[in-house]
């Protein structure tokens, strides 16, 4: 097995990156650096171009103007995992957790004891170790989750993309797989691109953000994106930060007369 | 029974040895098809190459003349029926991508289309009409030894794509958003794939008709699909299941003298009855 990208490289860089399908423009001017080990998270609403931008890093889609340099590493996907928002799998087909997360394997060289050794490693990360020749479909949704993640981490990805892992999960089960996803970057240094549109989420576990709003990406550390001005600016509406008992940040609307 | 069938084999052992072989090569297709859950796209194929046919027929006797004779040439039905359920797999594959109408408005669209126009082509032609109601209603016998050799080699194809590709396969078929993230490059697999699937059915329905195409087509995928606990193994057990009901079908309806592809396909439905069975008991035991 190849070790990964040492920490702190850098596997993803764009500069004056635009991106599109077509004529139109969904992003304007991207500029972003992605280094190993940081756990990024990519905010916005729904069409402000969080996906796209995912998809130009994984060569589906091209850049209109602008560079965007992947690491050598990650050029052939070999090892960049990709958890989606849901798994559309016909649910009426008999598949085991095995056979789930061994389907992960796709596109990258491995024989069988090395298939096997990667499976128990993936599964254990996520917590399903017992669950190896479980129906997939008798699980619950937090633990389908997960296993979602392992189908992911089986590749030893050298980054974790996640398009919004958590919708439909409730409460318990969506701090299940954020604890793990934390411990992922904080014992392993995996390298996790989370994309959502939920800001408390990412004030909580992020080292990195990206915002996302009306072709304009701001990103860099959470300390410097997540500040009154900017997100003042992004959103156009009045907030507050402060810190929760752990330390984390916690912004906060303000309402529209004032503050509070 | 086993002597008579033994004693029937001089005379049928093309119709058999064929049957068997189609039974196979669209089991192996059908376990992708049940996995997509494509099983109305099945039936459009099927019904579209009938289309193909009854064109090929109309053809031939609107144009009775020696010099266009090659059109009433076996080679020339086969063709016929080959292209037209290609078309129809490529088509089925391609509704719903720009969101314009869904799959199954394009597949429904299709299965109408050539289930009245093969019927409306060859009304005026008795021998035309016959040879549709033939097909429609599945005969298998008259089956040759080119056939044998055709449908030997597309199995022998399609088993080693399978074998060198599973993984791929199966990706493509469960999950295709994340066959893209991948890399894989979905529109060729889906062309080749569809392509692959018209193939076999047009050329087993110029054979077998299309009761016992469409049969063995998603009969015994459904049946492994119920067995199984992976998809994997859906590959082995369901051509399993074609051999050995089309064995034990086509021994039955020669001694009852039935028709054989009715005989198989209401064996393999009755298996499909038994295989829901199990599998609700099982989940009922895994659930205790």
């Amino acid at each position: 097995m190849s070790q990964r990208a040492a920490d702190h490289e850098v596997i993803v860089r764009t500069a004056g990156l635009r991106l599109g399908y077509g004529r139109r423009v969904v992003l304007a001017h991207v500029d972003f650096q992605m280094r190993q080990g940081e756990f990024w998270f990519f905010i916005g609403p729904n069409g402000e171009g969080k996906t796209t931008l995912l998809r130009a890093m994984l060569g589906m889609v091209r850049p209109q103007a602008g560079q965007l340099w992947v690491h050598p590493e990650l050029g052939n996907r070999e090892r960049i995992g990709f958890v989606p928002q849901r798994c559309d799998i016909n649910p009426t087909l008999p598949t085991t957790v095995r056979e789930f997360v061994l389907l992960g394997l796709v596109g990258t060289h491995t024989d069988r004891n090395d298939e096997a050794l990667r499976l128990e490693w993936a599964l254990d990360r996520v917590g399903l170790g017992r669950f190896e020749g479980k129906d997939y479909w008798s699980l619950s949704g937090g633990q389908r989750q997960r296993a979602l993640v392992a189908r992911a981490l089986v590749r030893r990805p050298s980054v974790l993309i996640l398009d919004e892992p958590t919708n439909g999960l409730d409460l318990a089960a969506e701090a299940a797989v954020l604890h793990l996803l934390a411990e992922l970057n904080r014992k392993e240094h995996q390298t996790l691109l989370f994309v959502t549109h939920n800001l408390a989420i990412a004030a909580r576990h992020a080292t990195h953000i990206a915002l996302f709003h009306a072709g304009e990406v701001v990103s860099g550390p959470r300390q410097e994106v997540l500040n009154r001005q900017t997100l003042e600016r992004i959103y156009g509406v009045a907030v507050e930060i402060s810190a929760d008992q752990s330390g984390a940040p916690v912004v906060t609307v303000c309402p529209p007369e004032g503050r509070p | 029974m086993i002597h008579e069938f033994i004693a029937s084999w001089a005379l049928f052992h093309n119709t058999y040895l064929v049957g068997w072989l189609i039974g196979l090569l669209l089991a192996l297709v059908g376990v992708l098809v049940v996995a997509r859950d494509q099983i109305f796209i099945g039936a459009a194929v099927s019904q579209a190459s009938t289309l193909g046919i009854a064109l090929a027929l109309g053809l031939g006797s609107w144009t009775a003349t020696e010099a266009l004779e090659w059109l009433h040439a076996d080679a020339f039905l086969s063709a016929m029926a080959v292209v037209f359920s290609v078309l129809a797999a490529l088509l089925t594959a391609r509704g719903g991508e720009d969101s314009k109408e869904s799959h199954e408005a394009v597949t429904g669209w299709v299965f109408l289309v050539s289930a009245s126009g093969a019927i409306l082509v060859v009304s005026h032609s008795p021998h035309g009409l016959d040879e549709i109601h033939r097909l429609l209603s599945s005969s298998i016998i008259g089956a040759t030894q080119r056939d044998i050799w055709t449908f030997s080699a597309l199995v022998i194809v399609t088993a080693m794509a399978l074998g060198a590709s599973h993984r791929r396969v199966l990706l493509f078929a469960l999950d295709p958003a994340m066959a893209a993230a991948v890399g894989m490059r979905l529109k060729p697999w889906a062309l080749v794939t569809s392509a692959w699937l018209g193939l076999a059915v047009g050329l087993s329905i110029r054979s077998a008709g299309m009761l016992y195409t469409f049969g063995c087509l998603v009969l015994p995928a459904l049946v492994a699909k119920n067995l199984c606990r992976e998809v994997r193994p859906m590959f082995v057990v369901a051509p399993l299941v074609a051999v050995c009901t089309g064995a034990v079908g086509f021994m039955l309806a020669n001694h009852y003298d039935d028709p054989p592809a009715q005989m198989t396909v209401a064996l393999l439905c009755l298996l499909l009855t038994i295989a829901w069975l199990i599998r609700r008991l099982r989940r009922g035991r895994d659930v205790g």
